[in-house]
């Protein structure tokens, strides 16, 4: 901020009442909404101690569950950030016929299909994984011919976290491909770069900061997820059980340390990964 | 017959033969074709819209023709992708990849032909040092100036042995005083390595400096190709004229007595278009004589300017007109420094005005 504008904000401060009752209301309302509630686990988490938090933090099912969570996210980030790419890649630089000057209809409307996903809520999202890969589901009675079974396992899981999760990489990825100087490929290829050459050595590190925000957005909206997860995981501890669903089955136990140090820890990544987003974007987004 | 045996003889770098190009119903480029010499330049210059960068879109492979011939170096390359004709693009905004530094970006073309690391070494380190560049082989394109980005996308092209080089408007967005040094520097450059180049301009200036030909392009047809000075002093039309350098045109009738003193052939039954640049006007008092000039008449200083070398007048004159029917033709005459002390003008003053030479228009 310059000087001057330091100088004037300062002045309406102190000459405008509205500022501070502005500021004031603020945090009158995130205490008791977002930071009491936010508190209340560390507050309670430690409130018998931490070896007690520990001790919590460390049953064999609590590990088990973070473990999952971490996995089943990092699957689904990876699949969802290498198609984000290829889709925004492909949707950017690719025009399909229909619409009218420059704008393709058929492009739209794959956009549109891409974000649906986010606009649907997950306990939906959930049971419609049920009704194509369940017993009797579209697809899933075939597979009930042979052995396997995709529902109530790993791989559900994943499935409904990428299902949840699709648009997010995408979403930023493709207006970072949209912004980025068609000449720059042109230039390449002028050189003689083959697309791929082209994509590898001069579209991709364009896009590492897009790439990573995209990831760390995927990655903390699986983490967390819930509403799918509890329709098409089955809930199993020591196997199908994600963090989420540890702390839902920990307090309908009553065993409120057990639900609140997996809570805490949960938190934490989240926060870190924020963090991790906040700093991405403004170390490498100017420079992009 | 002889002019065929010379163009087989010459062997042109690059051929363009009957070029065109339509967006949608708009026809870009109408029947382009033109020749650039082994070792030599042609600027192409034209308005925004005049169908310049298309052209050279279309020679690199970034744009395909709707009908026409393009050979480099024999070899006919209309319908091969960018990456395999081998020509070199200097970009308008230079192109330069943001996330590589200037070495890096200098052996892309080298890495991606599969070229050893050591001769990547030793062809960058000579590029670098071609283009003055060498002490600052480690930075990124965001840490340079504008004329030193230009220098990276020329050795940068450079660096892969092209068979043709191209420049996009590369000047347009470097201030007056580095654009002249690197022009120059560019062109020595240039005749050092006997690479042919395309420009692509929309300054004249730049045009005349940088091409031993020059083509002017309007509204997707080439108007006049030649020499520089040919195109300047033989404009074929008027828009050439007018295009390349300032230039007057007035309509004359001779019989009207007009022009006196005339020794060019003009018949006397219909009025003629001519055209003088200001440089070719010659001013005396009103009532002297004018010798070995064509007269013109008397005209009434409306305007005088400074600018520096030269001084700037617009001249009224009240018998001529630009067309039949227009109002009193403006004429804008050029005088040298020296001249214009000498012979003190000022606004109001009526002089006579005559022209050391003038051109007839075709119609």
């Amino acid at each position: 901020m310059s000087k001057d504008a330091q100088t004037l904000s300062r002045t309406i401060e102190r000459r405008d009442p509205t500022g501070v009752i502005g500021f004031g209301f603020i945090l009158l309302a995130m205490v008791p909404l977002v930071i009491l509630p936010l508190a209340s686990v560390f507050i309670f988490g430690f409130s018998k101690g931490p070896v007690h938090f520990l001790e919590a933090l460390t049953e064999p099912a609590a590990l088990h569950a973070l473990q999952l969570s971490i996995v089943t996210s990092a699957v689904a980030t990876l699949c969802n950030v290498v198609f984000g790419i290829l889709a925004a890649w492909f949707l950017s630089r690719y025009q399909l016929p229909g619409g009218v000057s420059g704008s393709s209809a058929v492009n739209s409307g794959i956009m549109v299909l891409i974000s649906l996903p986010t606009a649907i809520p997950t306990a939906v999202a959930g049971f419609a994984l049920l009704l194509l890969w369940g017993r009797s589901g579209l697809l899933g009675r075939f597979i009930e011919q042979t052995d396997y079974q995709i529902m109530f396992t790993t791989a559900a899981i994943v499935l409904a976290n990428i299902f949840v999760t699709f648009p997010l990489a995408f979403g930023v990825i493709k207006p970072a491909l949209d912004n980025l100087d068609t000449n720059f490929e042109a230039a390449a290829e002028t050189m003689g770069a083959t697309r791929w050459q082209t994509f590898r050595f001069v579209v991709l590190p364009s896009l590492r900061s897009a790439i990573l925000t995209g990831a760390l957005l995927t990655f903390a909206r699986s983490i967390g997820e819930f509403g799918s997860t509890i329709m098409v995981s089955g809930n199993l501890a020591m196997r199908t059980q994600t963090a989420p669903l540890y702390i839902f089955a920990k307090f309908n136990e009553g065993d409120i340390e057990g639900a609140n140090a997996i809570a805490a820890v949960l938190a934490v990544i989240s926060f870190a990964i924020f963090s991790l987003i906040m700093v991405t974007r403004g170390r490498w987004g100017r420079s992009a | 017959m002889d002019e065929v045996r010379n163009q087989q003889r010459r062997r042109p770098a690059l051929r363009v033969i009957g070029l065109s190009k339509w967006f949608g119903e708009e026809r870009v480029l109408d029947d382009l074709s033109f020749c650039i010499d082994e070792g030599a330049s042609l600027a192409i210059l034209g308005h925004s819209g005049s169908g310049k960068t298309t052209t050279l879109r279309i020679i690199a492979g970034l744009e395909a023709p709707d009908t026409g011939e393009i050979l480099l170096g024999g070899r006919r390359i209309e319908h091969l992708p960018a990456r395999e004709r081998n020509v070199g693009v200097i970009f308008q905004n230079y192109a330069l990849f943001p996330r590589m530094t200037v070495t890096e970006n200098i052996q892309f073309g080298l890495r991606i032909r599969g070229v050893s690391q050591g001769e990547q070494r030793r062809t960058s380190d000579e590029m670098l040092a071609l283009t003055g560049l060498s002490d600052q082989c480690d930075k990124y394109p965001a840490q340079l100036s504008g004329g030193q980005q230009q220098r990276v996308a020329i050795a940068r092209a450079l660096a892969y042995k092209p068979s043709l080089l191209l420049f996009d408007e590369s000047f347009s967005a470097l201030d007056p005083q580095t654009r002249g040094g690197l022009r120059r520097e560019i062109k020595a450059l240039l005749r050092q390595l006997r690479v042919p180049a395309l420009f692509i301009t929309h300054d004249q200036e730049e045009a005349m400096e940088l091409g031993d030909q020059i083509a002017i392009l309007n509204q997707g047809r080439i108007e006049q190709i030649g020499p520089p000075a040919e195109v300047y002093h033989h404009p074929r039309t008027e828009f050439v004229a007018t295009f390349l350098g300032a230039a007057n045109v007035v309509t004359v009738d001779l019989v009207a007595g007009d022009i006196v003193h005339s020794t060019v052939a003009l018949s006397h039954d219909s009025p003629h278009r001519i055209l003088f640049r200001p440089e070719d006007v010659v001013l005396t008092s009103a009532d002297g004589e004018a010798d070995v000039i064509h007269r013109l008449g008397v005209g009434r200083i409306v305007e005088v300017g400074f600018a520096g070398a030269t001084e700037w007048l617009t001249m009224e004159l009240s018998s001529l007109r630009r067309q039949p029917n227009s109002p009193p033709a403006l004429v804008r005459v050029s005088r040298t420094r020296w001249e214009a002390d000498r012979f003190r003008l000022e606004v109001g003053e009526s002089v006579s005005i005559g022209l050391r030479r003038f051109r007839v228009l075709d119609r």
